[in-house]
């Protein structure tokens, strides 16, 4: 077998297809040849329906026939992945001179990483509801569009996908609302505000490192608890939420057939809550969530109003279409960590669930409010892996 | 630098071949011998240690990280053991 990389027959599969697949809940068999750290750091993740094994490239190189003995036996078809896409098209070969039907997935975990899916949440008369979802970390955004105007709830980092969907709208960006200063992903807020004019809103609480102690370097309007902007016929209004961050809120959207939807970032996750300690002061923080979360929100909330938190943990959060939401009244019965506690209970809950403090989330923090500006390689890094904004299940 | 006896220059190849090639040299080397491997791919750093964990006659000598002409290189020494 001879193997030019610029000549491979192999069938390839596109981001869009694979998360497709993924979504669909078909069982599915994913080999992933990268080495074991990258793959640990950051394997594609699925419903129960997904295998996946991993067995890097240079195993087939060395010892072909070894290699193939570790496959199962009952799988048919394989999707081959590694980190660029090369090495995935090399191994998708020799498992197809072997049998197998194999593909390799474009541009391998880059390509992965950098896809976002976009949807409608809601598309009525009054206009539409749009989530903007980058499967690969479970970063959730949002965009909401009446009458000619656009408002992005937590833009992430690749902004051109939010000007092709706003301008395929005919509508005009009015507000872009980060819900908190982010600590696992940069934040496509403030560059959408530099190239669209548009106003960038955080809460000038979120505008202090919490590390650092030092303010933003960036352009924003400070976010006020109640502020209401008109997105032309839906009424947004911002309700503060600390706990996750200082100058965590919460943004309730109204639509005039009565909807209501919750843009609640890093608050109200479908499983879980938005962790109290990446500010590195979760102590002192924790009896504040527990206040906005147990005292404070619920009044805003009613059975039906649709959460939407700016990430999930597991593509199995869907409601089986995609959309990462869910009325409260559902959120609460399938939801454990929202179980009424006292606060003794709620911080010993806290405590036993916090997984490990990703240590580029303080660099990121100084990224998002314009301390360090990375080039795009070194924010391609800073952005490995999946978000850990949740307590552990 | 560590001693080597032969030179494979995989500049500008992309994963896989820097390893591919890099197998096959030393398949034509003769045993004991060191092969110096240049590569500009950033990834060949952690596969090739990962490759010679279960290589059956590699050893990885040494790796270094040199700027030439404003780029890096990854420098990759491989001895045939067996």
């Amino acid at each position: 077998m001879t193997f030019t990389q610029d000549q491979s027959t192999v069938t390839e599969i596109s981001p869009r297809e694979l998360y497709a697949r993924l979504l669909s809940a078909q069982p599915l068999f994913i080999l992933d040849v990268r080495n074991e750290d990258e793959f640990k750091r950051m394997p594609v993740e699925g419903h129960a329906t997904l295998r996946t094994l991993n067995l890097p490239y240079f195993d087939f190189i060395e010892d072909e026939e070894a290699a193939l003995a570790r496959l199962p036996k009952d799988v048919e078809e394989v999707v081959v992945i590694c980190a660029k896409g090369g090495a995935s098209q090399y191994v998708a070969e020799v498992l197809n001179n072997h049998g197998y039907r194999a593909v390799s997935l474009t541009d391998g975990m880059i390509g992965w990483g950098n896809y976002y899916d976009v949807r409608d949440v809601a598309s009525a008369a009054w206009g539409r509801i749009v989530q903007i979802a980058r499967p690969a970390r479970g970063d959730l955004s949002f965009a909401i569009i009446s009458d000619g105007q656009a408002a992005l709830v937590d833009p992430l980092r690749h902004i051109n996908v939010y000007r092709e969907l706003i301008e395929g709208a005919g509508a005009k960006l009015t507000a872009i609302l980060d819900t908190h200063v982010h600590a696992d992903h940069i934040s496509g807020g403030p560059a959408l505000a530099k190239e669209t004019g548009a106003p960038y809103y955080i809460h000038p609480y979120d505008a202090i490192h919490p590390i650092d102690m030092l303010p933003a370097v960036i352009a924003y309007e400070p976010l006020r608890d109640g502020q209401v902007f008109q997105i032309g016929q839906v009424r947004v209004t911002s309700i503060w939420y600390p706990g996750h961050t200082l100058g965590q809120v919460n943004f309730l959207a109204e639509t005039p057939d009565g909807g209501r939807y919750l843009f609640t970032g890093d608050g109200i996750f479908l499983r879980s809550f938005g962790r109290p300690d990446l500010g590195g002061k979760g102590e002192a923080w924790t009896p504040i969530l527990y206040r906005s979360m147990f005292e404070w929100l619920p009044r805003y909330l009613t059975d039906d109003t649709m959460i939407l938190p700016a990430h999930f943990s597991t593509l199995d959060e869907d409601a089986g279409n995609g959309i990462f939401a869910a009325p409260y009244k559902q959120v609460l019965a399938q939801n454990d960590s929202l179980k009424p506690r006292t606060l003794e209970e709620f911080t010993s809950y806290v405590l036993s669930h916090l997984p490990v403090f990703p240590p580029e989330y303080v660099e990121i923090k100084r990224v998002n409010i314009g301390l360090v500006e990375p080039c795009d390689g070194k924010a391609n890094e800073l952005e490995l892996g999946k978000n850990i904004c949740a307590l552990a299940g | 630098m560590p001693h080597f006896d032969q030179t494979l220059d995989v500049k500008g190849a992309k994963c896989p071949m820097p390893l591919v090639k890099s197998r096959k040299a030393i398949t034509e080397l003769p045993v004991g011998q060191v092969l110096q491997v240049i590569s500009t791919d950033r990834g060949s750093v952690a596969d090739f240690q990962g490759w010679v964990k279960t290589a059956k006659n590699v050893e990885l000598v040494a790796q270094e990280t040199v700027q030439e002409n404003g780029q890096e290189l990854y420098v990759h020494y491989l001895r045939r053991t067996a």
